[in-house]
Parts: structure tokens; C-alpha cells; sequence
């Protein structure tokens, strides 16, 4: 594919790393699941930070083996939750004792237990949102190009294939060392991919 | 595949209290609890057996709804073949074999019918058109046959599956697995119609013309919530005594602590649904129930207790990751709704006796002394004698194992 | 000519027996509940299968099978479109409403369809807390049923209004007299729950479908299909950092979609139980209506998974052991609505309200005594059938049952909604109500709509979520060992040796 800079420039880590060179990084292919645990393990081990793993499916675990913090995004849902109903809440209590009250069957203007319905749903909808959109800022999608794209053999990672991506950004990256690591480590095929 | 079988997941020593240890004095506990209870009971009530009677009212509906809710949490573990909360099986199976304890703890309310419920006084009916119409359910004999009813099927039920379950450390027979996964269906039904209709006869007959559909499935929802909250205890205790805890792991406590959240949710939801209706037709055949609970200091318990008590706080304190998972905060959280669920049935069953709002008693602790000092040391007698977990169940292992997601 | 035949005779024999095989194979592994995990595929497919069968079907020419559902699906449609614009144009009184039964068949298909699409949601979001393993093979399917379901459901308050111009009057906006709606009535609840519903539902299933619209980009030979799934999959690439957050983000929504689910048909029994109807207001709706939901919904499920199971070649995947869960579901939510029949019919005596006494003599008694008993014998008796295993596990069995239970739960809600109106408290106002063929054409138009969307997406879209289901493969685990060791573990799991002390459990349930 073309290589777009803008597009280029959003496939970018926010760091302010300049490229160790004419490579993005190396690709490394896994046979199962359990290989690419292990091997996961040994890489987080050996210090490298600015890495991937790419499977079909979510290993279980695996956040575990490469090292990863939990996500923030629970904090998110609870904040865009709570807003959504004290939104709803809000909005019913204004329109029935401020804005345009009316006695509708003998209940009274702030009739709170009418309003809980309204303000469960719109709490739920705001949390949603924030679920949805939260998960794709932090995973930064849409992203319809990656350099991981280019390799042939990374078609096969939403069927059956799993990966490990080092990119060049990376202190510890080396064209050479990082490749026969990756090989020890038990890697199907081992690629060098130019950015 | 008998090999397998064979195999024991667990050594009988790591899952019995040994000897010498402190929980072995837990009966004796119980029985001064008791004691000093009956004696206190003795001096206050016959002055005062309205209150006295009442206040046993509650404590024996609190013990009874954890013996229920710890029934419906093994048979649905059954029925389910859920295997992670095997570890725990046994503290439910314990607790409900209370089940016959209560139903001598029955006793006392049957002394004092008259005092609780005004339709049992005679001549109550006379002057009374709609006693009059619910007589032939809400008449004294029937009453006594109902109750003995429900105690007989909730007994059987649950030795059944003590026995069951007992047999099976020593012959570690799947057969027993089963037999009892079968039985697990139509006992869930049996059990669900049984404790609709004690909690009719026993709570919702207080108010003799007040009726609610959900009332049954109320009561469900809190005696389940109670007793998921005494399993998140019972189970946090066992492991800072140092028994179990290599049995029972944070994930074990994770799922108790999710099961809780969803419950105390679940109940809120039940809980509001009677209310609102309720509250939104505004009739006064039904309303009169929640008006005796909005009056004077009433108000202030079903708002800070019920409503704040019972679901704000738990909700947002049992909502965390970590607060589920270590054994501290989540013992706190089911100590909480334990005496949330207390103060529930407080709130349902006071209002009859004391309508003005909140009279707290000595009796209250008395009643609940002796209630709790039998249940207690009952329980933690027949712990001493058993597994603490269901040694040779064939899914044991698959329990020991489990990890959350 | 005989070689034909003998040929023919032999390749069906043949497959008889495959079928046979499987069959016997399956019934194997549905004993002997105490040992072991449950094989949840079979056959033992490794990952790339399993993406070639769910995918290959999409991929394929259009099969003619798929236009024998479809054209008579749009003919329906076709027919709920005429049936509408006739409604605009003369107005509510082509159906069969008036006084006194205001609402009839158009508030009974609201609701039929809104519970229809609660069993999607239960499968996505309940079983996946309850880590129920066996979803992954029917939940992408229930959730589309749920989405479509939903959209059913809308049109029918859309429709109902009469002044369809100033329908806009349910949303939350002032109208052109700065007036706002009344938030306190259950009908502007039903409003915000089912659209957050709706909502909710379309997240949830397109937030599922992301990594299978990936897997579709990268198997697409050509380019407009590569740009079309491409576009939607957004770019997804498998990373492991993006399911740690996409994971996160599964987890809350199902855990956001239960009390969602409980709620929205709360709120819709709630437009019945605020009322001071008899027969109508009673505490125990919301929980009643939210067990007869997901019973119906479920049967629905069950309906289009016989189906297509069989359409698309997928029953290693969608298993006799996929029914047989959902059959014991359906009998536990069966069971709940007995109950709440149970307990109605109790306290309707217990009250000692004249009123609601008659109303529940006048149901099993009256004029609609056919369609209570119906509803009876559809919801509450055929139903046990499915304590036994092999009602359970028999295909033509669980096909019949599942539109036996939905025309019960569609007799239910019109037994509730018609029976409490059509005789309330004064008889000078009492009536009959009689559908018209409109009414008529309104229902069976919507199952026109839902059944072209269906057809819709399975034809565009991967029916099973691929990525979930190979999660529940024995490969998938990171600790599995393979190897010849392995599989005689596994051997030895699957088939208890013949012969040995203790058999396996048999017979009933």
C-alpha cells in the first residue's frame, strides 16, 4: 500500500523516538497458543517494552505473560455512567417541578420514585458509551493502516495464527540479535519489516 | 476410570478443624449465647409478651431465611453443575441442616400466635368482613398443618442432601452426584412454592388484608442475599483461622463477591418493584403496608437503612475489583448485609407491633441471643464432626482449580 | 439408471450413517455429566476450520435455499409496508380496537417482540458472567435476533399512536407549546428503555462482531468486500493490548446488559402494573414478565438455530448440547412463569377483591377461554416434556415446542392485555374485541421484517462468533499439552471404559 504520511504518522507511537532505522520491526510467527505464552514470557522478561502479541481469539492469560496493567477503561464506564443518570435525573426533576409542572394523577412535582426508570436507562446508555467509545480511543481505532499489514503471513492472524510484533522503537531492538531470539524462542517464521 | 476415581483431591486432615483448635469452642460460645439469652428472656417477657414474641418473630425468620437461602444455593449448584463453588458446598449444607433446630425454634411463635397475628384472636373475623373471607386459609388449624408441611419437606429436603453429600466422603461414589443433580429440578420448585407460602402465612399475614404477588419471591431474594453475605463471612473467617486456606483462594472469595453485588442488586430491584407499583396505583388496600412503614421513625429507617443501607452502599462498596477479592473487605461487605437483612425483616415485621416508628428492645437481643446461640452452636458443633469440604466429590478438583477470567 | 440409484441409495446411506455417527457421538458425550469438562465442539476441529466453516458460507454464491427464506420473508415485509400506510392514511380504526379494548394485538405484538429479544441479550450478556462456555456457538446469532426483534417491537408503538405526526411528541423535547412529556408515565419509560435496549444491543453485537469482521477482510477475494468488511473491522489487527482493553470493555457491557434486560421488560410490564386494573396491577410483573421474556425469547432462539444449523452445515458447532442447556432454560423460565400464574391466581382469591376474582374466573370462564387455556397448555404443560433428555436432544421435538411456547407467549400477552380490558369494573362497559384483517397483516408483517433481516444477516454476515468459539477449544488454553499423551486423557474422558463398576448415569433428565 502507499505509504500515506498522515496515516503513517497515526500507526506512530506518541513517544518522541526517532526510528532506529529503515525498518518498522520484526514480525514472528507462533504454531499454538501455548508457544506463544511462553514465548511471551521470556520477551516481557527480557525487557522489551515496545512490543505485541497479535492472536485471533483473547488468550487467556496473556495480559499476564506479557506484562500488561489492568485497563483504565472501568473508571471510564463508572464516570460516563454516573453522568448519564444523574443527567437523567436532572433533566426530569427541572422539566416536572420547574419547567412546566403539572399535577398528573395526585402525585407531587418531584415525584422521585417516577424518575428512577429514566435515570437507570440513561445511566446504562451513557455507560455504554463510554464502554464502546472509551475501548476504541484507548485501542486507537479506527486504524486501517498498520505497517503490521504489509506482511503476507499476518493475514492469517484472525484465523488461525498468532504473532509476536518488536517494533524498532524499542531500546533493546536489534535487526539482528532480536530475530534469532524470537527464532529460539520457538517462532514458526521470522520476518523484518520495513517501514 | 476408577483409578481415577480413586484419586482424593484433598487429604481429610487439611479440611477438618483439629483438635485443640479455637473454633472447637465455638459451640460452647453458642450455648452461653443461648443461655444468657433464654435467662434474659425470661426475666423481660411476661412482662411484656407482645414484644417478646415479636422480636423471636425476627430473629427466627433472620436464622430461617439463611437455612432457605443456603438450601436454594446448593440445589441450584446442583442443577447447574457449577463446579467452582463446590470448596463452599459443605457451609451451605451445614447451615441448612438447621433446617430441624428451626422448626423447634418454631415453637415459641406458635406459643404466641395470638400476640402476632389479629387474625388469629377469636372473634376476630365478626366484625370483619374480609377475615371472614380469608378464613379458609388464614384459620389457626390450617395454619399448624401448613407449618408443618413446610418444616416436614424443607427437613427432608435437606437431609437428604446432607446425607447425600456426607455419604459421598466416604464412598466417593459420582452415583450420589447424580442422584442428586436429578432431584435438584423438582426441588427447587417444591422449595420455591413451600417459602412462598411460609413467608405469606408468617410476614405478610402480620397485615392479614394486605397482599403482594412478589411477596414470595421478596423474601427469596433476601434470604439469598443473606446467605451468599454468611458464606462470604464464614468463609474469610476459615481462612484466617488457618483452616481451608489452602482450599479456598481469592478467586473463590471473587465469585462470592460478585454473586453478592448482583444479589444485593437483584433484591433492590424486587424491593422497588413491590414499592413502585404500589406507591404509583396509590390504593389503599395496598398502600396501608408502606404507610405504616413511611410513619415517624419508620421513614428514617426505610430510607437510610433499607434504601441507602441495604442497596446504595453495598452497591457502590462491592462494585470495586480488589474490595471482592481480599478477605477483609469482602467479610466487611457480607457483615454488612447480614445486618442489613436483619434490619429487613426488622423493618417488615416491627411496624404491626410498634407502628408510632422504631422502639428497639432488650428483647430484640435477647430473642436474638437465643435464636443465634442454638443456630450457632448447632452448626459449629456438626462442623467439628465433618469434612469441612466435600472430601471425595468427583468435581473437587475442577473447584480447587478455579480461576476467574 | 439402477447405477444412479444404487449410487444415490449408497451416498445417502452414507450420509445417514455420518449423520448417525455424529448423532451417536453426541449422545456419548451428553452422559456421564459428572466427569470432566463437556465437549462443547465436535469433531475436533483445529482454529482454521472453524473459520472456514462459518465463513465459507458468506462467502459462497448466494444459495437457492437462502432465496426460499428470503422471498417470502420481503413478501411479508411487503405486506407490513401496505398494511402501515393504510394505517396513516385511515387511521387506528382499521383494526379491530375500540372501546373498551383500547389496546389488542398491536400492544401484545409490542411486547411478544420485545421478550423475543431478551434471550439475546441473556445469551450474550448473562451466560457469559455465569462463564457459561457453550454461548460462543449461538450468541453472534441471538444477539442479530435480538437487534431485529427490537426493531419489530419499535414499530408497533410508532405505529399505534393515531396522530403519527406528532409522534415525536415521545421524545425528550419540548413540542411546539414548550411542553415537555410525562416522564412519569411508563409509556415514555418504554420509550427510553427499549431505544437504550436497541441501542445497547446494536454496541454489544457490533463490539462482538469487529474481530470476525477482521477475519471476513482478510479471507475476501475481492475488493469491494475487502473495503466493506474492511471498513468496519476498523482496522483490528488481533493485537493482544487491544483485547486487554477490548476485553474490559466485553466484560461491563455484559455486565451493564443484565439489569438492562431486567429492566426494559420491568418497564414494560410496568405499563400495565401502574394501572389500578385488576388483572393488570399487580406487584409481580416485573420479574414475571422478564422469566416469560426470555422463555419465549429463548424458543425463538431454538427456532432459528434448528434452522440454520442445518442451512449452513454447523452442527459440530451448534450441538445437541447447545439445546439441550437451552431446553433445561427454557423450563427453568417456564417454570417461574407457572409460578407467577400460581401465585396471581392465589392472592387473586386471598385479596379478597371482587374484582380481581372475576377477572381471573372471567379469563379461564369467559368469552377468551380459549385463548387462556391455549395459553395454558402451550406455556405451563407442554413445556415439562423437557424434564426428560431426549425431548431435550430431539431436533424435531425442539423445533415444535419452540413455536408451540412462542404462540403461548404471544396468547399471554394478549390474554393479559385483552381479558383485563375488555370486562373491568362497570359491565355497562364491557365488549368484545375482534382482530381485522389488518391487525392481522400487522403481525404477520413484522415477522416478515424480522425473518428478511435474519435472512439479511446470515447472508452478509458470519452467523457464529469465530473468535469466541475457539476460545472454548481444548487448543486454545496456553497450558493445554499436546500430544499423544493428551489424547489419551482425552480418549479416556469422552468414553467411559464398557464394563466398568459404575455406569455412567442414565434416563431420565
Amino acid at each position: 500500500m502507499p505509504f500515506d504520511s498522515l496515516r503513517a504518522l497515526r500507526a506512530m507511537p506518541l513517544v518522541n523516538q526517532l526510528p532506529k532505522g529503515p525498518y518498522y520491526g520484526i514480525l514472528a510467527e507462533f504454531a499454538t497458543p501455548a508457544d506463544l505464552y511462553h514465548a511471551c514470557e521470556r520477551v516481557r522478561d527480557a525487557g522489551f517494552t515496545r512490543w505485541d502479541a497479535h492472536t485471533p481469539f483473547p488468550v487467556h492469560g496473556l495480559e499476564g505473560a506479557m506484562g500488561l496493567r489492568r485497563s483504565p477503561l472501568p473508571w471510564i464506564i463508572l464516570v460516563m455512567g454516573l453522568t448519564g443518570a444523574a443527567f437523567g435525573f436532572g433533566l426530569q426533576w427541572w422539566v416536572h417541578a420547574s419547567a412546566y409542572p403539572l399535577v398528573i394523577s395526585g402525585k407531587p412535582f418531584f415525584s422521585w420514585p417516577a424518575f428512577i426508570p429514566i435515570t437507570f436507562e440513561l445511566g446504562v446508555l451513557f455507560a455504554a458509551f463510554g464502554a464502546v467509545f472509551g475501548m476504541l480511543g484507548l485501542n486507537r481505532l479506527p486504524m486501517h493502516y498498520h505497517p503490521l499489514f504489509r506482511s503476507k503471513v499476518f493475514e492469517r492472524v484472525t484465523d488461525d495464527a498468532f504473532f509476536i510484533s518488536i517494533e524498532s522503537w524499542d531500546p533493546r531492538f536489534d535487526s539482528s540479535a532480536t530475530g534469532k531470539l524470537l527464532e529460539s524462542l520457538g517462532a514458526r517464521s521470522v520476518e523484518l519489516l520495513e517501514s | 476410570m476408577t483409578a481415577e476415581r480413586d484419586h482424593v483431591a484433598l487429604r481429610p486432615e487439611q479440611a477438618t478443624i483439629p483438635p485443640g483448635h479455637s473454633w472447637n469452642r465455638v459451640p460452647v460460645i453458642g450455648v452461653v449465647c443461648a443461655v444468657v439469652g433464654a435467662v434474659a428472656c425470661a426475666i423481660l417477657g411476661p412482662s411484656n409478651p407482645k414484644q417478646f414474641f415479636f422480636s423471636w418473630l425476627v430473629s427466627f425468620l433472620f436464622f430461617l431465611s439463611l437455612t432457605l437461602g443456603a438450601l436454594f444455593f446448593v440445589l441450584i449448584q446442583y442443577a447447574t453443575q457449577g463446579g467452582w463453588g463446590i470448596v463452599l458446598r459443605r457451609i451451605g449444607e451445614t447451615t441448612f441442616a438447621m433446617l430441624p433446630v428451626m422448626a423447634a425454634l418454631f415453637v415459641p411463635v406458635l406459643l404466641g400466635l395470638q400476640d402476632l397475628y389479629s387474625w388469629t384472636v377469636p372473634g376476630a373475623a365478626e366484625h370483619d368482613a374480609l377475615l371472614r373471607w380469608k378464613a379458609p386459609f388464614l384459620n389457626v388449624p390450617f395454619f399448624l398443618i401448613r407449618a408443618a408441611l413446610y418444616f416436614g419437606i424443607w427437613s427432608f429436603i435437606a437431609l437428604l442432601y446432607y446425607r447425600g453429600s456426607r455419604g459421598q466422603d466416604a464412598t466417593g461414589d459420582p452415583a450420589v452426584s447424580a442422584r442428586l443433580r436429578r432431584l435438584a429440578g423438582p426441588g427447587i420448585i417444591v422449595l420455591a412454592l413451600t417459602q412462598t407460602f411460609a413467608s405469606i402465612d408468617w410476614i405478610m399475614s402480620l397485615t392479614p388484608h394486605w397482599y403482594s404477588t412478589i411477596f414470595g419471591v421478596y423474601f427469596f431474594a433476601g434470604s439469598f442475599v443473606a446467605f451468599i453475605a454468611l458464606l462470604s463471612v464464614v468463609a474469610v473467617a476459615m481462612r484466617q483461622a488457618g483452616l481451608l486456606d489452602t482450599v479456598i483462594s481469592p478467586e473463590h472469595l471473587h465469585d462470592l463477591g460478585k454473586l453478592l453485588f448482583a444479589f444485593t442488586a437483584f433484591w433492590a430491584y424486587i424491593a422497588f418493584s413491590q414499592f413502585f407499583l404500589i406507591w404509583y396505583a396509590n390504593l389503599p388496600e395496598e398502600t396501608i403496608w408502606y404507610k405504616a412503614r413511611m410513619q415517624g421513625s419508620w421513614l428514617t429507617v426505610s430510607l437510610f437503612v433499607i434504601m441507602a443501607g441495604h442497596f446504595g452502599v453495598p452497591f457502590f462498596y462491592l462494585m470495586g475489583y480488589a474490595v471482592k477479592r481480599r478477605g477483609s473487605t469482602l467479610a466487611l461487605g457480607g457483615a454488612w448485609l447480614l445486618a442489613m437483612h436483619f434490619a429487613d425483616l426488622y423493618w417488615q415485621v416491627m411496624p404491626t407491633l410498634h407502628p408510632e416508628g422504631v422502639r428497639p428492645s432488650a428483647l430484640d437481643v435477647a430473642a436474638f441471643l437465643v435464636v443465634g446461640g442454638c443456630f450457632v452452636a448447632a452448626a459449629s458443633w456438626l462442623m467439628r464432626r465433618q469434612a469441612l469440604v466435600p472430601l471425595r466429590d468427583p468435581r473437587l478438583a475442577e473447584s480447587l482449580a478455579f480461576e476467574n477470567v | 439408471m439402477t447405477r444412479a440409484i444404487r449410487d444415490g441409495t449408497n451416498a445417502l446411506l452414507f450420509k445417514l450413517e455420518a449423520g448417525n455417527a455424529l448423532a451417536q457421538t453426541e449422545a456419548e458425550l451428553l452422559d456421564n455429566p459428572v466427569a470432566g469438562q463437556p465437549t462443547l465442539i465436535l469433531r475436533s476441529p483445529d482454529f482454521h476450520s472453524i473459520t472456514e466453516a462459518v465463513a465459507e458460507p458468506v462467502e459462497r454464491r448466494t444459495p437457492i435455499g437462502w432465496w426460499v427464506f428470503f422471498i417470502p420473508s420481503f413478501a411479508l415485509l411487503a405486506l407490513l409496508g401496505v398494511a402501515v400506510s393504510w394505517l396513516f392514511w385511515e387511521g387506528i380504526g382499521i383494526w379491530g380496537l375500540n372501546v373498551p379494548v383500547g389496546w389488542a394485538w398491536d400492544i401484545t405484538n409490542f411486547v411478544f417482540w420485545v421478550g423475543i429479544g431478551h434471550a439475546g441479550t441473556l445469551i450474550s450478556a448473562i451466560l457469559f458472567l455465569f462463564r457459561q462456555k457453550w454461548r460462543t456457538s449461538i450468541n453472534r446469532s441471538a444477539e442479530a435476533m435480538t437487534i431485529f426483534a427490537v426493531m419489530c417491537a419499535l414499530t408497533f408503538p410508532g405505529i399505534h399512536v393515531g396522530r403519527v405526526w406528532v409522534a415525536y411528541w415521545m421524545f425528550p423535547i419540548p413540542n411546539q407549546m414548550s411542553m415537555w412529556p410525562n416522564f412519569r408515565s411508563p409509556l415514555l419509560w418504554d420509550v427510553f428503555a427499549v431505544s437504550v435496549y436497541g441501542t445497547v444491543s446494536v454496541l454489544f453485537w457490533y463490539v462482538g462482531l469487529i474481530p470476525d469482521l477482521a477475519t471476513m477482510r482478510d479471507r475476501a477475494k475481492t475488493r469491494p468486500r475487502k473495503l466493506a468488511y474492511g471498513f468496519f473491522a476498523l482496522g483490528w489487527r488481533g493485537s493482544v493490548r487491544q483485547w486487554h482493553h477490548y476485553e474490559s470493555a466485553y466484560l461491563v457491557l455484559a455486565a451493564l446488559a443484565t439489569p438492562l434486560v431486567l429492566s426494559v421488560h420491568s418497564v414494560v410490564s410496568m405499563d400495565f402494573a401502574v394501572s389500578v386494573l385488576p388483572g393488570w396491577h399487580t406487584t409481580v410483573f416485573p420479574p414475571y414478565f422478564v422469566a416469560g421474556a426470555i422463555f419465549s425469547g429463548f424458543a425463538m432462539v431454538v427456532t432459528l438455530m434448528v434452522i440454520s444449523r442445518t442451512a449452513f452445515h454447523l452442527e459440530h458447532i451448534i450441538t445437541l448440547r447447545h439445546f439441550d442447556y437451552m431446553a433445561k432454560i427454557m423450563l427453568v423460565t417456564g417454570s417461574m412463569v407457572g409460578y407467577a400464574y400460581a401465585t396471581e391466581f392465589f392472592t387473586a382469591w386471598y385479596s379478597g377483591n371482587p374484582y380481581e376474582m372475576f377477572t381471573f374466573l372471567n379469563r379461564a370462564m369467559g368469552p377468551y377461554a380459549w385463548a387462556y387455556w391455549i395459553m395454558v397448555s402451550c406455556n405451563v404443560i407442554s413445556p415439562q416434556i423437557f424434564w426428560f433428555k431426549k425431548p431435550r436432544t430431539s431436533i424435531p421435538i425442539l423445533f415444535v415446542m419452540s413455536i408451540v411456547i412462542n404462540i403461548g407467549m404471544w396468547f399471554e400477552r394478549f390474554v393479559i392485555i385483552v381479558t383485563s380490558l375488555h370486562r373491568d369494573f362497570l359491565p355497562s362497559a364491557w365488549g368484545y374485541f375482534r382482530p381485522t384483517v389488518w391487525d392481522v397483516s400487522c403481525l404477520l408483517g413484522s415477522f416478515g421484517l424480522f425473518f428478511t433481516m435474519f435472512c439479511l444477516f446470515a447472508r452478509f454476515l458470519p452467523i457464529v462468533a469465530t473468535a469466541e468459539v475457539k476460545t472454548v477449544l481444548p487448543q486454545a488454553d496456553p497450558h493445554y499439552e499436546s500430544g499423544p499423551e493428551r489424547e489419551i486423557k482425552d480418549h479416556q474422558a469422552a468414553r467411559p471404559a464398557r464394563g466398568a463398576p459404575e455406569p455412567a448415569p442414565e434416563g431420565a433428565s
